[in-house]
Order: structure tokens, then sequence, then C-alpha cells
């Protein structure tokens, strides 16, 4: 049923591909966490705008991702950057609501303990609202990661210069190769699991006061790959 | 051996770090290549780009394997790939012309076509992939079928499977096309097809679960032979030669020091491809599960364009 | 801009609303393959839930599948299906059963991880108390535990249906049907009209998790409680 010898003989592209999954996994997640960091800020500072913020992202993720492929393919062609662009937006959906409740789960004695000591909105932005907001946006980018390093997969349908591990997903597919397929679904799952060990211990060392490590505060929905 | 594909790899790495930044010398400037995403249409055109690698080109695979045929075409058009090897009748067919059984004629009609796209069809390679339609040998003995247009009367009675694009595609399923207006078979059998990606091995998964009893194929589609299928007559003549052929655009002919030498490497690449070699090219990447670099190479060399020592 | 006047032609020409690849046909095809996945990841997923939030064992296990789950590519589960199912049945095994699979694979978690936190979550005096009134553990589940988790339970469900609604997209990879049909012809046909036709699906979906959106919020509201209906029912426990 596999092929051993062929698994053996791909070893290189795994590592390559591998390599790929990451890196596309890794600029969508860095990106998506500034967006939303910003839209976050601007939903707590501006209540008003909260509601419609979040309802924007949820939008966003009901958009299949072929179809925001189609339309860029016009506007930014076979790029990193149409590649990255639906990555980035599935991950609003995560990010600025758990970005949201972190700055919210700051007592307000807190924050006007800072106004009394005459912090100006950035200072106390910086100094105070970021670092006491650090275990949800934490566990933020664990959700992100791990559902954005499923998705990368999808990417391999711009090509087989993108795609990580999907490339062998979609050939594998493509060609019935059973053994193919295992050898980018198996790395693929084990990639995000990994991660999300990782991210654990990156938890666990940067926030270590708190007992049990914070659970995100879970979006709707999460994307999954819907490859169209 | 495997060293070039490993290189041809790390490239896809580095194009990424380093953003697809196209630094090409003045003679040679790195050129774009891509393709449909089908595996015999990836497997020639990773035979023109290692065969311009061999000539000292630079390329870059970008788009090689990007999709059907309406993605790839404005592609080349906008200058997101400089190279694509292409099927000259269906390309035709797309590009609004007529296309028959005469590959001359269809080269210079779609020539005429690509003119004032700023785009030039290289010679074409004798090989030919022709649009086929397929059944099942006990399908064809059942209801008696060896060409098309037996297809009409008993089109109810079987299950249809089609490429994605069928649909809209004059030689297919659009409206006034092949299937409609030559064929009798109705909007309706067209609707209720199940679409599968054009000449990926799943259509053919499907006509031999019998998912499907008629699935239109590449005609060098392997499984074809392998499983005893009988290709329906195209007894209306309305699948054109469809001879393989690289299209390059004009702008990056223009910037080449020596022009001829550059069109000469991929002629005479394509003149030894013919329709045996190429259904076998195929066959090596879809049913063996060879690598393409590895395919490529491999014919390359044994072709002489290529040197053997790695 | 012309994508949009495209698109609106698209969506309005009457040609795109009968016949067997009518949006009305496509959308009831999307609904059906949803509503059948629904139905079975609630199958699998409540009575585990509830199992293990009333048992309090497993609970690691509630917590741990939806992340794993959720990093499973979906075309690789479908593709590992296909050849199992389709030798079953030729039909169905091949066109419907694998994107079934996938479906319910991602709806499970949010509905098992909801099912249990939901129970896990009733406050334990209440529980204690009906032991003290010498209920049966079954009863416990059935009179106070379920009642209470009804809300939490149902905004899982909910969760769960949104991300099948908007994924049975799927269902057009195999040859299916159901709206993904738009996007694959679509973007097979990309440059000559066809992306107007994927975004006409892809908003065709929009609208489908919309109107279910909507449902769901109506049902959470009518199955909550009537004292429970003032607290905040929008608690989804994970995705």
């Amino acid at each position: 049923m596999l092929d051993f010898q062929w698994m053996a003989d791909h070893l290189d592209d795994l590592a390559v591909r591998t390599l790929q999954h990451i890196e596309l996994a890794a600029i969508a997640v860095a990106i998506g966490l500034l967006i939303s960091f910003a839209l976050a800020v601007l939903a707590v500072r501006r209540r008003a705008t909260y509601g419609p913020i979040l309802a924007a992202t949820d939008i966003l993720y009901t958009i299949p991702s072929l179809a925001l492929f189609v339309v860029f393919i016009t506007i930014t062609g076979i790029s990193l950057l149409t590649v990255e662009i639906p990555l980035v937006l599935y991950t609003l959906v995560i990010f600025v609501r758990n970005i949201a409740a972190g700055f919210d789960s700051i007592p307000r004695e807190v924050l006007e303990a800072a106004n009394g000591l005459g912090y100006t909105a950035r200072q106390r932005l910086w100094r105070v609202e970021v670092p006491l907001a650090v275990p949800l946006i934490l566990a933020g980018v664990r959700l992100a990661t791990v559902s954005t390093i499923a998705l990368v997969t999808v990417t391999s349908v711009l090509g087989d210069s993108f795609g990580g591990l999907g490339y062998f997903i979609l050939e594998g597919y493509r060609r019935s190769f059973p053994t193919e397929l295992y050898f980018g679904a198996v790395p693929s799952v084990v990639l995000a699991l990994l991660a999300d060990f990782a991210l654990a211990q990156v938890q666990r060392r940067l926030t270590p006061w708190q007992q049990t490590e914070q659970r995100a505060v879970p979006p709707p929905f999460v994307k999954s790959d819907g490859w169209i | 051996m495997r060293t070039s594909r490993r290189l041809a790899l790390g490239a896809i790495v580095l194009a990424l770090l380093v953003g697809a930044c196209s630094t090409g010398g003045g003679s040679k400037p790195t050129i774009k290549i891509g393709s449909v995403g089908f595996d015999e249409a990836r497997v020639m055109a990773e035979i023109y780009a290692q065969a311009l690698e061999a000539n000292g080109y630079t390329v870059d695979r970008a788009g090689i394997g990007l999709g059907p045929r309406p993605v790839v075409a404005p592609a080349i058009e906008s200058g997101q790939i400089d190279l694509q090897p292409e099927y000259i009748g269906s390309r035709l067919t797309h590009e609004g012309g007529t296309s028959g059984p005469d590959s001359a004629a269809n080269a210079s009609a779609l020539q005429e076509k690509l003119t004032p796209k700023h785009l030039t069809l290289l010679n074409y390679a004798p090989a030919i992939d022709t649009n086929a339609f397929v059944v099942r040998a006990e399908t064809a003995q059942e209801f008696n079928l060896t060409k098309v247009s037996d297809l009409a009367a008993v089109q109810d009675e079987l299950l249809w499977g089609l490429p994605t694009d069928c649909p809209t595609n004059a030689l297919c399923g659009a409206p006034g096309g092949a299937l409609q207006s030559d064929y009798g078979i109705t909007a309706d059998t067209i609707a209720a097809a199940t679409l599968l990606t054009a000449c990926d091995v799943p259509m053919s998964d499907a006509l031999k679960n019998g998912t499907i009893d008629v699935a239109e194929l590449c005609s060098t589609s392997p499984e074809i032979l392998v499983y005893g299928w009988v290709v329906l007559e195209d007894d209306m003549n309305t699948q054109p030669a469809d001879n393989v052929a690289p299209i390059v655009r004009d702008d990056y002919l223009a910037k080449l020091s020596d022009k001829d030498a550059f069109k000469k490497i991929l002629d005479d690449v394509s003149a030894q491809v013919d329709t045996a070699t190429l259904a076998d090219l195929y066959k090596q990447v879809s049913v063996d599960h060879k690598d393409l670099a590895d395919v490529a190479r491999t014919w390359l060399q044994a072709h002489g364009f290529a040197p053997t020592a790695s | 801009m012309d994508l949009i006047v495209r698109t609106l032609a698209w969506l309005t020409d009457p040609i795109h609303w009968a016949g067997p690849n009518g949006i009305p046909a496509r959308m009831l095809e999307h609904v059906g393959l949803s509503a059948v996945s629904l139905l079975l990841a609630i199958a699998i997923a409540l009575p585990i839930g509830l199992y293990i939030g009333h048992s309090r064992r497993f609970i690691w296990l509630a917590v741990n599948s939806a992340t794993l789950w959720r990093a499973l590519p979906s075309l690789a589960l479908i593709a590992i299906v296909l050849p199992i199912t389709a030798a079953i049945d030729p039909q169905a095994g091949f066109k419907v059963y694998p994107t079934v699979v996938a479906m319910v694979v991602l709806a499970v978690p949010p509905i098992l991880v909801n099912a249990q936190a939901g129970v896990t979550g009733v406050e334990r005096d209440m529980v204690e108390a009906g032991r003290g009134q010498g209920m049966s553990e079954w009863q416990i589940l059935q009179r106070i535990e379920l009642p209470l988790a009804v809300p939490v339970i149902v905004a899982g469900i909910r969760s769960a249906a949104i991300q099948i609604v908007a994924t049975a997209t799927l269902g057009a990879i195999l040859g299916f049907g159901g709206l993904g049909r738009y996007l694959v012809e679509g973007f097979a046909t990309f440059s000559l009209g066809g992306d107007a036709e994927v975004v006409a699906g892809a908003l065709l979906v929009a609208a489908l998790v919309v109107v279910v959106e909507a449902a769901f919020a109506a049902a959470q509201y009518l199955l909550t409680p009537r004292g429970l209906r003032r607290q905040r029912s929008e608690t989804t426990v994970a995705a």
C-alpha cells in the first residue's frame, strides 16, 4: 500500500516543502497578528467599532479561499502576496477576538491607576495593557498557528511553487497515489501539533503566574482548509 | 542525478525568501515558465525548463501547474509567466478561433490570434493529445457504441464525466459547441454531469469505479490502454489536432541578444516529442509516480539535450 | 467594478435560476449535504460530549481533540476515504461519502467540546441536590444537567452548522454539486467570465451562512430555559 522507497527518495523534498510550509504559515500569522492588533486596539478604544469589526472578520471567514485566489490573481498575480492574503484574512477571526478579550480582561482599577500615575494613552497601552493582555494574545497565536498550518495546504492550487506540504497532497490526489498523499498530510498534522506544543511551552515561560495555561477565546468557527 | 532537483526545490525557497526578483544578465534573462495543472503539461514545461537551463538560462518555475487554461492564459498575457507549453487546437478555440484537423492550419490561425497579444507560438511538436470521449468496454458493448454520435440516443441512460471547464468550452459542452450542436447532447445532460479536473487521475478513477460511464479524457491518458477502454470515434471531426507547442512572450524574446538560438533550443526539443513519447512521459509521472524533474532529465539526456554527468 | 457588474448579471440571469445546475437546485444539494453531515456529527459528538461532561473523565480528550482535528487537511481526508467508499458504492461512495466524512470531522469538535463544557459547567450544588433526592445518574443528566447545558450545546451545534455550510463547497471537488460547483466551474473558466461565477458562488454561500446563523440564533433563544435567558447565551466554548 505504501511505497517506502518513494518516501525515502523524497526526504529532501519533504525538508524543502516543510520549510516552505513553515514560512508561509509564519508570515500569515505574523502579519495577521499585526493587523489584528491595530483592529483590536481600535475596537477597544472606540466601542462602537467593536461589533462591526468582529462581524467583518466573521464574514471574511466564510469566503472560500478559491474565490479569494481568483479575485487576487488578477490584482496581485501569481505571487507570495496572493498566497498570503487569504491566509492572513482567515487569522483575523481568531486574533481580533482574543486580543480584544485580552484588553477587556484588564480590571478598570489597573487602568485608572495607570492614568493616575500620569501615563499617556500610548504609555498605558505598551506598559500596562499589552503586557496584561499577553496570555490571551498568546493563546490566540496558538490557535491561529494550528489552523493556519492546516490552511497552507490549499495554496497548492496556485501551482507547484506554492502549497508547502499541500503540494504532495494535491499531487498525490491527482495521481491517486496514497503514499504521496500521506507524505504530505501526516507531516502537516505533525507540524501543527508540534507548533501547538512549542507555543504551549512559550506560554508557560512567558506567563508563569498563570496556574493553568490560558485557553483562547474561541471564535465561533475556525477556517478549515476548504480547498475551494 | 538528484542534485539538480534539489537545486530546483532550493530555488523555490530562495525565491520565496528574496521575493521573485529577476536579475538575469543582459543576454539570458531569467525566464518564468508556467503550465496548466495536469501531469502531461507539467512534464512538458519541465522539459523546456531543463533544456533552457542546460543552455545557461535561469528558469523561474513559478507558474508550473498553475491551473486550468483560463487561469494560465491571462498569466502569460499579463507577463506573470514568459513561456508555457500549450495544446494549439484547444488554445485556438479558447482564443475564439475555429480549430480543425490540420495542425499547420491550427498553428498559423493561433499565431494570428496571439500576435496582437504580443505572444509568439514556436514550432509545434509532432505529438498530438486530443480530447477523447471514452467508455468502458462493457458499456460500449451494452449500448453498441463505437462513435461519439452513438451517445445521443442513450445519453440519459449514461452517467457523464466532463472537465470542469466543459460547460463553457466550445469543444465540449458550451451552448452551440461540439457536444450540443454536433452530437445532440442536451444542456441538461451537461448540467447533470460530474465535473472533474481535465486529464487528472480522479476522472479515470471515476470511470473505472463506475461513478461515470462516459468520460472526456486526454487521448494520451495511460489508463485507456491499461483498462482496455474504448475511445469513441469523433465522427463529426469536432476535436482539433492538439499538437504541443511552447508559447513565449514577445517582450521576453526582445530581451534576448540571440533570439534564434533561444528558439532553436525549444524547437529542437519539440521536434523529438511524438505522440508515443508524450504518452510515455505522461505515464511515467501519473502512473509510475516518478518526479517531473527526473522524468524530464532522463528524457533530455537520452536525446542529447542535457549533459549526462551531473 | 466590472467584476461586480458581471457578478450581479450572473446572479440575475434567469438561466441560472432553473434546471439541474440552477441556483435553487444547487442550494438544495448544498443544504442537504450540510444537514446530513450535521446530523451525523451530532449523533457522534453529543453522546460522547455528554458522557465526558457528566462523568468528568477524559476531559483532556475533549479539549485536545479539537486541536488535532483542526490540523487535519480535508483534501487528504477526502482522498484517503475515497478509494474505500468508492469500492462500496460507486455513486455516492465517490461523489458524496468522502465529503461527508470530511465535514463530519470538521463538525464534531465544536459539538463535543461544548456538550462537555456545558454539562461540566452546571453547578455542583444542583447535581448534588439531585443525588440527595435519590435521582439516578441518568436522571441527573436528563433532568438537571441537560436542560441547563442546552444554551451551550446549541451554541456548539450552531458553530458546527456554520462551519459545515461554509465548507460544503468541498462537495464539488468530486463532482457532487452544491454551491461549490459554481466555484469549480468558474475557476476553470476564470478569464472567460468565470470569475463572476466564482464570486457569485461565494456570495450565495455567504448568504446561506447568514440565514443559518439567524435560524440558530432563534433556536438558541427558544431552547434556553426562561430563567437563563438573561445570561449571555452566546457562549461558545471552543470551535
